[in-house]
């Protein structure tokens, strides 16, 4: 079992979605969990990364190639298979003890698409049938599978995701050649046709908690939504290209979210980046910041990158990237500002807004207040008007630069400065930098030479 | 109201809630504001004797009506919550905000953040409330034939604040989580759960099973961080050191639980 349960995390782990969101259920008579919308972390693992879920392959068994996968077809590695029992006997075992919030079951293709899925329902069957489980399940579907065990599992689960692996057909196509965009994304869009339908029940048979379990009507499809997840930097798509594409994703399947994952060697070929390529963290966690104000700040996509600057400033967050470029929005007056104006402010974030808008009715807000309501004033201080600063602080472009520059970059490590692309900033290489007050003067350099300040 | 005058006296209590809102009373009917507060149970050696303050439900009832009725239910709830919490000298802080909201009405409330004062005690709030949140995820529960028994050691008493997650989540097991900080215990059985003191609980040896889901989880965790990827300070960001004692997949290898205490053995075990 120990060898078993280390291969099959060993295969699903480079999933970067662990979420246990979206859900909210309280336990029935008899059975045993719930689920809260907000999701909970219940470790988190020795690189950062929160384990709120039993993140495991059904079986690393797959009939599949695919160039980036370390349980594709021709590599050499045992194949073991979970039995649903054993999966499911071990998934209520972990959560009684409040080792985790759920399963997240990922598998490779046994046999066939439609065979993997009918397995993976099992599982899924017996936990939430046998067990009377209610705590959270998130499933990845297997692309090929066809609709009605796509539908059987989504009624299951509390969230489905496919991936899209990549962010082009092209790369996908080079890489993954048993899986076409289509397959992909025709799921998806099903999918999100089912959550529609979720939405109209919902509306017709509401209040639907009044009724008791077994007389709720219609069937609910994956009510925590879908989500899906893409490799970065192991193709040559530029960030304006993915993030595009995941505001796009967001518009018409109404993704709950896209995870982005830096790639990772695990295997050599050809078309994929040598063994020893550092993973992209820090570009992916630039990703990570533009799709939480997509999703969060109502920025769009095309405001914070543009064709002719593709890909993201590496010193700099993408909010405070846009607010050097956009002197003419500011200074906010955060006594008067809407929610949405105070959200484009860097260093406010959307708890402070929030307490901003309902505060100032009653005090007039000076930049103490504004500290102890959350105000991240190094960066704020240079875009607002407040109480004791009524005409704002006026400093050359430069000095804000220079104070805006992201300290967590040095954390991140200086090779992660040379992954961004060249030509674009014409950034300094790691060999180049050397040390943080180095690498401020240096990055304020570049900018000014972009004309940043 | 009359303004209480401020006095170099302490008044010392029963740490109860009851109690504090008797020095309330206190307080109030003598017209006096005194220099602090104590919880009897962690009493400073001092020069000149506290005055002790009976702990009477009739006042103590009085007084909790009193800032519901004549400040705010929110007034109220802040001053429970804060009670709990780990807030350096509470007693006098709550004191300070009740006799303002007293002499102000409910609309100071408003200003929040923005206001000194308040934001302290909402930052009190807060952080009891984010450590409650953390432990619904890092509370880690052992099977002792059947009965599922886990220890805290959290700065706040987030009991009460724990109790309804797990008794949702767990609604049909028997159940039990020891604060030892506190001195206090959860425990649940199908149909209710209540809060008691417990000096000292002893837990069970582990059987074959449990230490073989600890061993199986603890894999699980080392398996699943990317290795490449290390990020010790993200890590201690997200889930500081504190609560490693008692979280089984950071215990040294082979290593049991630091669980083991003596005295006597509680009932539900």
């Amino acid at each position: 079992m120990m060898e078993k349960l280390e291969y099959l995390v060993n295969g699903a782990k480079y999933d970067a979605a662990c979420t246990s969101s979206g859900a909210d259920r309280k336990a029935e008579p008899g059975g045993i969990g719930s689920a809260v919308s907000g999701g909970c972390c219940h470790s988190f693992a020795a690189d950062g990364r929160c384990i709120s879920l039993l993140k495991v392959l059904m079986t690393n068994a797959c009939i599949y190639d695919c160039a980036y996968c370390v349980n594709r077809r021709s590599n050499d590695i045992p194949r073991v298979t979970f039995t649903p029992e054993e999966l499911a006997e071990l998934t209520i075992q972990f959560y009684r003890r409040n080792y985790i919030e759920g399963l997240f079951l990922s598998s490779g293709v046994l046999r066939s698409p439609d065979y993997t899925m009918e397995r993976m329902i099992r599982v899924v069957e017996l936990l939430r049938v046998q067990y009377r489980f209610q705590g959270y399940i998130h499933a990845k579907t297997i692309p090929g599978a066809s609709p009605e065990l796509v539908w059987q599992l989504g009624v299951l689960a509390d969230r489905l995701s496919v991936n899209i692996e990549f962010p082009s057909e092209q790369s996908l196509r080079q890489l993954a050649p048993d899986k076409t965009r289509q397959a992909i994304l025709a799921p998806m869009g099903q999918m999100h046709q089912w959550m529609q339908g979720n939405r109209q029940a919902l509306e017709i048979q509401a209040p639907a908690h009044r009724l008791p379990a077994a007389r709720r009507a219609a069937p609910r499809f994956a009510t925590a939504g879908q989500a899906t997840q893409m490799i970065i930097g192991a193709t040559p798509e530029s960030d304006y290209q993915i993030l595009r594409l995941a505001q796009g994703l967001y518009h018409k399947y109404e993704l709950k979210r896209v995870f982005y994952s830096a790639y990772i060697p695990v295997l050599e070929h050809s078309l994929l980046p040598a063994l020893d390529t550092k993973p992209p963290l820090l570009r992916e966690h630039r990703l990570y910041q533009a799709d939480f104000l997509l999703r969060q700040y109502h920025f769009a996509a095309e405001e914070l990158l543009a064709p002719e600057a593709p890909n993201f400033n590496p010193y700099l967050d993408p909010k405070c990237n846009w607010a050097l470029l956009h002197p003419e929005f500011f200074p906010i007056d955060v006594q008067r500002a809407g929610k949405e104006t105070l959200l484009r402010v860097p260093g406010i974030g959307s708890r402070s807004a929030t307490r901003i808008v309902a505060e100032r009715r009653s005090v007039k807000l000076d930049f103490a207040a504004l500290k102890r309501m959350g105000v991240v004033l190094k960066r704020a201080q240079y875009f607002i008007l407040a109480a004791d600063h009524p005409r704002g602080l006026h400093l050359p472009g430069e000095t804000v630069a220079r104070a805006l520059i992201d300290p967590k970059i040095f954390a991140f490590g200086m090779e992660q400065l040379s992954l961004f692309s060249p030509g674009g900033l014409g950034l300094p290489g790691a060999g180049d930098v050397k040390n943080l007050r180095e690498a401020t003067e240096e990055a304020v350099l570049v900018m000014g030479r972009s004309a940043y300040a | 109201m009359r303004e209480p005058v401020p006095r170099d006296v302490v008044y010392q209590y029963d740490g109860s809630l009851e109690g504090f809102y008797c020095c309330l009373f206190e307080s109030l009917r003598r017209g006096e504001l005194p220099a602090a507060l104590e919880d009897a149970a962690d009493a400073q050696p001092r020069l000149f004797a506290p005055v002790w303050i009976e702990t009477d439900p009739a006042h103590a009832l009085r007084v909790q009506r009193s800032i519901g009725e004549k400040i705010a239910p929110r007034a109220l709830h802040l001053t429970e919550t804060v009670f709990l919490s780990c807030l350096e000298e509470k007693e006098l802080h709550l004191l300070h905000f009740l006799l303002r909201g007293w002499r102000e009405g409910a609309g100071f409330l408003r200003r929040g953040w923005s206001d000194p004062q308040l934001a302290l005690l909402l930052k009190a709030e807060r952080h009891l409330a984010h450590e409650a949140h953390l432990l619904t995820g890092f509370v880690r529960f052992s099977d002792y034939d059947g009965h599922l028994a886990a220890t805290i050691t959290p700065k706040n008493f987030v009991l009460p604040f724990l109790a309804p997650h797990f008794a949702a989540r767990y609604r049909g097991e028997h159940f039990m989580i020891f604060d030892k900080t506190h001195r206090a215990a959860l425990i649940h059985q199908p149909g209710g759960s209540r809060i008691v003191a417990a000096e000292h609980i002893e837990f069970p040896a582990v059987s074959a099973e449990e230490a073989r889901y600890r061993a199986l989880w603890k894999h699980f965790y080392d398996t699943v961080a990317i290795e490449g990827r290390e990020n010790p300070r993200c890590r201690m960001t997200h889930m500081a050191k504190r609560y490693w004692e008692n979280m089984t997949e950071l215990q040294p290898e082979k290593a049991p639980l630091p669980m083991i205490e003596s005295g006597a053995e509680p009932a539900i075990l």
